[in-house]
């Protein structure tokens, strides 16, 4: 067998050709190339050819009115290390914060954990309450799709195979917002459960998500409903842990038990209202 | 497109990097085609931080990195960290706090703690020093001696 070649275009028009030449099984897109290399490694993919993103101008991040786009190959220690990630959108610097260790997020990102559609992904369900929409990039130009409709299950997307992750744009700022998890090993480990939570200043509503449980963090409407306003009442923050804690995603496999994950949803939801609540959206 | 001569540098010597296959992690590169075998293979998934490596001065798990994206970088091992004013204090640290038993996760810790000493960790507190190395993982449980290498070496960086 041939030895796998690399190619590092350097524009977006070099990158979008390289996809063209053949067919679309014979190459991996490589970001920070974390979790693809396990696929490789294991061979559960054999691509011919590595595309990487490492010379292509998408690695840093702008606001723009204190919204945020993120270079879809910027590694995520260039996020943590701007403390405006944090106040805008708190539950975005702590799900950053739970990925691997420091040495990971120097290469990991946002681009990658989306395109790889990762099942225990930290990063997604905080994309999900922030309404984070993927920016594609393809042969016809660019278009972009909310992360929710972008991400199919887990290890599939919609993304075309002609396309590429440009970025990934956060609509409005969201300061009163969380994300909690719990795991085995607090350090370098996969969560059982996560728990997102975010309020829109804008259409002055909750959004509640997932994560941890197979197939994908999903964003669970029915939970977010129950809570009213800014500073929702102790009983409606009870009422949406419920609903969430209820979630058919909340299964049973080898990370975790159903029940396990039930409790533990629950009393996330409940800090992670108690967290996002503390810190009041600034209304415009 | 690439260079015509892909090369990066390790411990000062550059190596080049034309006859490395696209998939090759640096892991491998290192132990098995440079024959450094001070860097260790532990977990070959990102959890355990046996592997870590300097890439440009900064910690890298050299499992999870595919050698030729390191075109044009320099990369340091566990050889090179004596040549590191700071690799070599941490080095020396480790050794006065007897900061190992088996000794199979120290280089990989004496390469995490030298990067984040060299990222001005004289200012940082001991607790985020140590959060800093929550990638590496010691199975003899040696993380008492580990924080006071951490620690002693920090007083004296130079």
């Amino acid at each position: 067998m041939a030895p796998v070649e690399m190619v590092t275009p350097a524009t977006e028009a070099e990158a979008l050709a390289e996809l063209r030449r053949g067919p679309p099984e014979e190459v991996a897109i490589v970001a920070g190339g974390t979790d693809l290399i396990l696929d490789l490694e294991e061979r559960r993919l054999s691509p011919r050819r590595l595309l990487s993103l490492r010379r292509l101008p998408w690695h840093d991040h702008r606001w723009d009115d204190g919204r945020l786009t993120i270079g879809s190959a910027e590694p995520l220690a260039s996020l943590e290390a701007d403390p405006e990630v944090g106040r805008q959108y708190p539950a975005l610097a702590q799900a950053i914060a739970a990925v691997g260790g420091p040495a990971l997020r120097r290469q990991a990102t946002v681009g990658g954990n989306l395109g790889r559609s990762a099942p225990a992904s930290d990063l997604t369900p905080v994309l999900l309450v922030l309404d984070a929409e993927a920016e594609l990039l393809g042969p016809a130009g660019a278009r972009a799709l909310p992360v929710d409709r972008f991400l199919r299950a887990s290890r599939e997307t919609t993304l075309e195979a002609h396309e590429l992750i440009r970025s990934v744009r956060l609509p409005e700022p969201r300061p009163s917002s969380a994300y909690l998890w719990q795991r085995v090993r607090p350090a370098n480990d996969i969560s059982q459960v996560g728990v997102a939570a975010a309020y829109g200043a804008a259409d002055r509503r909750w959004r509640l998500s997932l994560g941890g449980a197979p197939p994908r963090p999903v964003l669970v409407p029915e939970a977010a409903a129950e809570l009213h306003g800014p500073r929702p009442k102790p009983a409606e923050v009870e009422a949406a842990a419920l609903a969430l804690s209820s979630h058919p995603a909340l299964v049973s496999d080898r990370r975790a038990s159903d029940e396990h994950r039930r409790r533990i949803a629950s009393v996330l939801c409940l800090r992670a209202l108690e967290a996002a609540v503390d810190r009041p959206a600034e209304v415009p | 497109m690439s260079g015509t001569n892909p090369a990066f540098r390790v411990n000062g010597r550059p190596v080049p990097l034309g006859e490395v296959p696209g998939d090759e992690v640096l892991l491998d590169t290192l132990r098995w085609r440079l024959g450094l075998r001070g860097t260790k293979e532990g977990c070959r998934s990102g959890g355990c931080g046996a592997c870590t490596v300097l890439v440009d001065g900064r910690g890298r798990l050299s499992c999870l990195s595919l050698t030729r994206e390191l075109e044009g970088t320099e990369v340091t091992t566990i050889e090179g960290a004596s040549d590191d004013p700071v690799g070599r204090v941490v080095q020396d640290a480790f050794l006065e706090e007897v900061a190992f038993q088996c000794g199979y996760c120290t280089p990989g810790f004496v390469m995490a703690v030298t990067g984040v000493l060299r990222e001005g960790g004289r200012l940082a507190s001991t607790a985020e020093l140590l959060r800093h190395l929550g990638g590496n993982l010691c199975r003899c449980t040696g993380y008492v001696a580990i924080a006071r290498a951490v620690e002693r070496a920090r007083e004296r960086l130079p």
